[in-house]
């Protein structure tokens, strides 16, 4: 009994660690440039297809490849701000909801296109491997996305807290305005959090693709665990966003060992409502770190 | 130059004198063929037939049901090729393809749109049994027979125009259970099945015969479909003491819960079911641990020696063996001509009183496991039956039962 409560919360830590890479790209977005970004799944589908073709053309691992996909995605998300987000920044929510709605949409029916609604598989060599500790084991390729993720979240909290730049992030998303007649160029801090909201949805790609399977629709499955735990973890903080989404990958494991397999999510948000009942503000207290 | 005119003129007046001459056989032949009253007032040739096919080519299905309209047309060529609808003076096939888009609303307005903006005979789809039924009752409506290969038993329930002529999903469920008994004396089930009609459906179809096999279920779950991690359910799996694993699944969930489960090094046998199982892609996606799963099929392509025949070709065409629905289909088009062949009409009503009168034992049209096609009054064919599969080495072989078997049953 003890071994399978500690397996069901290795399982949901391991998950966890995606979900965190996700979720912390879209409440930094929107705590920084104060959308929400709706396109942010199909951010990891574009890093997990990249992956993909590394992986079979050249060979390359998975997990390594995020060298290139981080790269590429930080790209995009710069030109996305540049060319569009910025020039729907006004008052007016509407035109950002639509706008990055439209780009999930059209991302998606590109993938569809261009890669059809198959699934790719890449298989390494560690992707059927686990560690054997007793009873319980833990699989390699879940390990290591874990592993990188943390490194990945942990060098993002060192950036947000010793560089200029990243103290400009911070400043900008606790208050924008104040932010800006202090002298803080905001195009320029918007591009950089767009660029590296979207270089951890392309980790997550590559960090997945050992062991999931790539397909068009693949970032809706994960987006929706974002979009909570950014709500859980208080918009716009990106502790909070970590925390919380580790909370849910264990919520939902331990939800569906003792619920029902069928229950994993109803676990997750009865956490959300419970939270947003007691704390509307969100488990990270409403302050945006 | 002069010289060059000079025969161009001359091309120009040969060809005029061909025309004319070509004219003169043509309306010759016409005013034979009036004198004797035997040709139709349209065209030469006879009438094509049309046949709606209703597949999902785009949308989350897509890859299946462009597969599908790849073997319809190798079906309608394959008609063709051998001289038509001769009592309708070698009419040929005309195959009129809609998109259902994966999406039941969608499929409800495309099926109504090909039905009322061509003159069809008959009808063929949808892949997914959700879209299937919906489908079939507006064909019913508009009195169209509607032929498929989905399995759901809904399909033969309060219709006329419909016809399944092949296993339905309460007999897959007997077939793998037998097949559990095989592979180990006592077998002790875990069934997990995603929360959707085709997953309850199937699995309730598991439990109600589970004990008149004298099988024993020791878990039986539902799941979320589309979830991010199967390690949790498959650790359920393994504190549940099962031997045996029976996965209703689509293909990504059951890739998933596959590679886990090897992950873990849980030894059980695992029976995957039909659907995304019994594809090339889920060999391709799964690898080396697919090796010796098993499943059930309502078609495989080592049924008949003709199925070997669809086989072959459709695998130069896609470059994959041909797989249940693909196959079944081609069989579902050569049923289609045997009966508009003696109902000598393209009438869709006249079509359903010969589909209701069809009884094949060889050819195309019966290549099914048990190889005899004919339809009870609620559209079953009363010889159906699902044929047991298994992954050996990269292809599907068939195992069970004994008189469909092609290779041993391998127990893993």
């Amino acid at each position: 009994m003890l071994e399978t409560v500690v397996q069901a919360v290795i399982n949901g830590l391991l998950i966890g660690g995606i979900y965190a890479l996700v979720s912390i790209g879209v409440t930094l977005i929107f705590g920084v440039v104060k959308i929400v970004n709706f396109a942010q799944g199909e951010f990891v589908m574009i890093g997990m297809y990249i992956s993909f073709y590394l992986a079979t053309q050249f060979g390359m691992d998975p997990i390594v490849s995020l060298v290139i996909t981080m790269p590429v995605l930080f790209a995009a998300g710069v030109l996305i701000q540049h060319f569009l987000i910025r020039r729907v920044l006004g008052p007016n929510d509407m035109p950002q909801i639509f706008l990055t709605f439209a780009l999930s949409l059209l991302l998606l029916n590109l993938a569809l296109m261009l890669f059809t609604a198959n699934y790719r598989t890449v298989h390494t060599f560690y992707s059927d491997e686990a560690f054997h500790i007793g009873e319980l084991n833990i699989p390699v390729a879940k390990l290591i996305a874990f592993v990188v993720a943390m490194f990945l979240s942990g060098a993002l909290w060192v950036f947000l807290h010793t560089t200029d730049l990243g103290k400009a992030m911070r400043a900008a998303s606790q208050n924008r305005d104040v932010a800006m007649l202090m002298g803080i160029n905001p195009n320029r801090v918007f591009c950089v959090a767009l660029g590296i909201a979207l270089a951890l949805a392309g980790a997550a790609g590559s960090l997945l693709m050992p062991f999931y399977s790539a397909y068009p629709f693949v970032g809706q499955v994960f987006v929706l665990m974002a979009f909570v735990a950014v709500v859980l973890g208080t918009l716009g903080n990106v502790i909070g966003a970590l925390v919380a989404s580790l909370m849910m990958g264990v919520a939902e494991s331990l939800g569906i060992q003792f619920v029902g397999a069928d229950s994993g999510l109803i676990v997750v948000f009865a956490m959300l409502l419970l939270t947003l009942a007691f704390k509307p503000t969100g488990l990270g207290g409403g302050r945006a770190r | 130059m002069k010289k060059d005119r000079q025969d161009s003129l001359t091309g120009s007046s040969a060809s005029k004198q061909m025309e004319r001459r070509k004219f003169l056989v043509k309306t010759g032949g016409m005013l034979a063929a009036g004198a004797f009253g035997a040709v139709p007032l349209r065209g030469w040739a006879a009438d094509p037939i049309n046949i709606g096919a209703l597949y999902p080519t785009t949308g989350s299905m897509a890859q299946i049901g462009t597969g599908c309209v790849a073997a319809a047309k190798l079906a309608v060529e394959m008609v063709n090729e051998t001289g038509g609808i001769k009592s309708l003076g070698g009419a040929k096939l005309n195959l009129i393809v809609s998109d259902v888009q994966s999406d039941t609303t969608v499929t409800r307005t495309e099926t109504d749109r090909l039905i009322t903006g061509n003159k069809l005979s008959a009808i063929h789809g949808c892949y997914a049994s959700a879209l299937t039924l919906i489908a079939s009752e507006v064909a019913e409506r508009a009195r169209v027979p509607l032929i498929t290969g989905s399995s759901s038993d809904q399909l033969n329930k309060g219709r006329t125009y419909t016809f399944t002529p092949f296993a339905r999903a309460s007999q897959f469920a007997r077939t793998q259970l037998q097949m559990a008994k095989l592979v180990s004396e006592q077998a002790k089930i875990a069934v997990i099945f995603e929360n959707t009609a085709f997953g309850t459906s199937t699995s309730n179809g598991l439990r109600e015969l589970a004990a008149s096999e004298g099988v024993e279920i020791v878990m039986f779950e539902p799941y979320s479909a589309g979830f991010t991690d199967a390690s949790p359910l498959i650790n359920k799996v393994k504190a549940s003491g099962a031997n045996t694993l029976f996965s209703i699944s689509y293909l990504n969930d059951l890739i998933l819960i596959v590679r886990t489960v090897k992950q873990v090094g849980l030894k059980v046998a695992i029976n995957g079911g039909s659907g995304g199982f019994v594809m090339p892609d889920f060999y391709k996606n799964v690898g080396a641990p697919a090796e010796g799963l098993q499943g059930v099929a309502h078609w495989n392509h080592d049924v008949s020696d003709d199925a070997h025949k669809v086989n072959i070709e459709f695998k130069k065409r896609t470059g994959e063996f041909a797989f249940e629905y693909a196959g079944g289909l081609v069989a579902q088009t050569f049923m289609l001509a045997d009966a508009l062949e003696r109902a000598a009409s393209a009438d869709p009503k006249k079509v359903r009183e010969a589909l209701s009168t069809l009884d094949v034992s060889s050819g195309y049209a019966a290549m099914a496991p048990g190889g005899k096609v004919k339809f009870g009054p609620d559209g079953k064919n009363v010889y159906g039956r699902p044929v047991g599969v298994q992954w050996q080495n990269g292809d599907l072989a068939s195992v069970f039962p004994k008189e469909d078997a092609r290779a041993p049953l391998i127990k893993t």
